[in-house]
């Protein structure tokens, strides 16, 4: 079942330019959904739509199986959220700045200290949240989203501002909530590296429009389906042409051959094949795209 | 519903905690008070013989309500609205607060009352002022006796809710624009304007048009020009809910709510 479901999701600024095309999103219940894309694809909107802050224009969005317009209240009464940069109280304390929050969800008070805790800025005492550092208002954002034990969670960007221990812990932390409070988390980045490494479930959108929409496996497979092997030569043209006419694909790329990953056995007949006609073979190797060069891919090509 | 604004208003009301505004409530209600229980003290001969005269509580009143209602108390007014509604915009609040479980009734509810509570906190400093700065000089000079007149509370409360009413056309304009505006300085400084052309139009017949002028028009020497047969009262109420609701179908329709 989808915890988030959009159909056709269009939305277009008063000058007309369409900033979403078609939103098609499925988000599985309890997993990380990584919302990928380069800045100004289009995620930070789809995001705001999914909350209500954007008026729908065009299409349908329903969450917990809800549509979003009839059951808006009772949607974000499960629903966590950080849009874009921290957003709190800066002269307020940070457990002031919950407590903002605890009289409208009606969480119990002990809530507060313990998301406080697990986002470790547990002892800031009454320092107020103006001086905090990015990282600690980031943080308190992510407690602010925590407070009421939400079942899902949609982050903008969360890591924005972290140092690079700051994102592991908060890797490790929207980790933790998958796995131990089955939270299903939609996160949205511009880097693919960041959201590898949490991700089960992955969408790519580019200029408005959904490119990719998968598990990470799928685009893991992808990844091997464009690896290849790389081969240096004294002489190409006729390597390639050796290997070619033994039932192999090769071509000459940069004055390398390029050719599909095959067995170990294979490279091994094709290396013994070159040597024994004369051609001294410098280097083989095998070249993975590595997925943020799928990424480029995908939003370059379509 | 109910709760759910009950829960609202506890939470608009911890957002001031810390702020200018509650400063602001304070010098308010305060310094009019402050300044005459001053002269009182500096001019003992005066103060003794205003305390044993009928009229004591009645030139205290003038004396306060004066300056207030002309300058002070809309100033106060158009500073501490703006200051509250500000909050949001000033520290990127406005996604945070649309995405709580919470109406957009509630919430834009939910501020508005603060704002009043703020008010009737205002209005009732400002008179415990004027009760205390008539009562003071008794206590720290030997020879002052106290008021022989009792309080006439109920005047006082009358009067206040005159200008209760009167006072609440700014309130509903300096919302309005807090919630319609980012920069503060537009909601400050149309405030301004506004009472800047309610005092200027108090030499007009038709003056009772600027929704700013109530207050003043408070003042019996206020009323020589603005035509005396229309009700500053209802022309008071009738702009708050003109104001009121402008404001709310301006906050409801608001395409991006962040």
């Amino acid at each position: 079942m989808n915890c988030i479901e959009t159909k056709d999701l269009w939305y277009r600024y008063t000058d007309g330019m369409p900033i979403l095309k078609g939103i098609d999103l499925q988000v599985p219940a309890g997993a990380v959904y990584g919302f990928l894309g380069p800045n100004g694809a289009g995620k930070s909107t789809t995001l705001r739509l999914l909350l209500g802050l954007l008026k729908k224009q065009q299409g349908e969005i329903c969450i917990f199986g809800q549509r979003l317009e009839e059951n808006r209240i009772s949607i974000l009464q499960k629903t966590g959220s950080l849009i874009d940069s921290p957003s709190i109280y800066a002269h307020l304390s940070a457990m002031e700045n919950l407590m903002v929050l605890q009289k409208v969800y009606g969480t119990p008070k002990h809530k507060m200290q313990e998301v406080l805790d697990l986002t470790g800025i547990g002892n800031t005492g009454k320092k107020k949240a103006g001086m905090f550092s990015l990282g600690m208002k980031q943080r308190l954002s992510v407690a602010i989203a925590l407070l009421n034990a939400p079942s899902l969670l949609i982050l903008d960007e969360p890591t924005n501002g972290l140092d690079p221990s700051g994102i592991t812990e908060m890797r490790d932390l929207l980790r933790r909530l998958n796995q131990e409070q089955k939270i299903t988390i939609l996160i949205s980045s511009h880097l693919l590296a960041e959201i590898e490494k949490v991700a089960t479930h992955v969408g790519v959108i580019h200029q408005g429009s959904l490119m990719f929409q998968g598990t990470l496996d799928a685009l893991m497979q992808m990844q091997e389906q464009t690896s290849a092997h790389v081969l240096e030569t004294s002489d190409n043209a006729r390597a390639a042409a050796m290997i070619n006419d033994r039932g192999m694909v090769a071509r000459i790329e940069n004055s390398k051959i390029i050719m599909p990953v095959v067995p170990k056995d294979k490279i091994a007949l094709v290396s013994a094949l070159l040597t024994s006609n004369n051609i001294a073979v410098y280097s083989i190797s095998i070249v993975k795209s590595d997925l943020e060069t799928i990424f480029i891919d995908l939003t370059k090509n379509k | 519903m109910t709760i759910a604004l009950l829960n609202g208003i506890q939470s608009e009301w911890l957002k001031k905690k810390h702020t200018a505004a509650t400063w602001l409530i304070l010098a308010g209600a305060f310094f009019m008070p402050v300044l005459t229980l001053t002269v009182r003290l500096i001019h003992p001969d005066a103060t003794r013989k205003e305390n044993m005269q009928e009229t004591l509580w009645t030139m205290m009143h003038y004396r306060n309500w004066a300056a207030m209602s002309m300058f002070l108390m809309p100033m106060a007014l158009i500073l501490f609205v703006s200051l509250i509604t500000n909050i949001e915009y000033k520290n990127n609040t406005w996604k945070q607060l649309h995405t709580t479980p919470q109406t957009f009734r509630v919430i834009f509810l939910s501020k508005y009352i603060v704002i009043f509570i703020m008010t009737v906190q205002l209005f009732l400093l400002f008179h415990i002022g004027i009760y205390i700065a008539a009562l003071i000089p008794s206590l720290l000079l030997k020879d002052i006796q106290f008021p022989s007149a009792p309080f006439p509370l109920r005047g006082y409360a009358k009067a206040a809710i005159y200008f209760f009413i009167d006072c609440t056309p700014i309130i509903a304009v300096q919302y309005l624009l807090g919630l319609r505006f980012k920069n503060f300085l537009v909601a400050i400084g149309g405030g301004f304007a506004l009472l800047v052309a309610s005092l200027l139009a108090l030499n007009w017949k038709y003056g009772y048009v600027v929704p700013y002028i109530y207050m003043p028009l408070g003042l019996r020497e206020n009323r020589t020009f603005v035509d005396p047969n229309v009700s500053r009262h209802l022309c008071a109420l009738g702009y708050f809910a003109v104001i009121t609701l402008l404001s709310y179908i301006l906050y409801i329709s608001k395409k991006e709510k962040s």
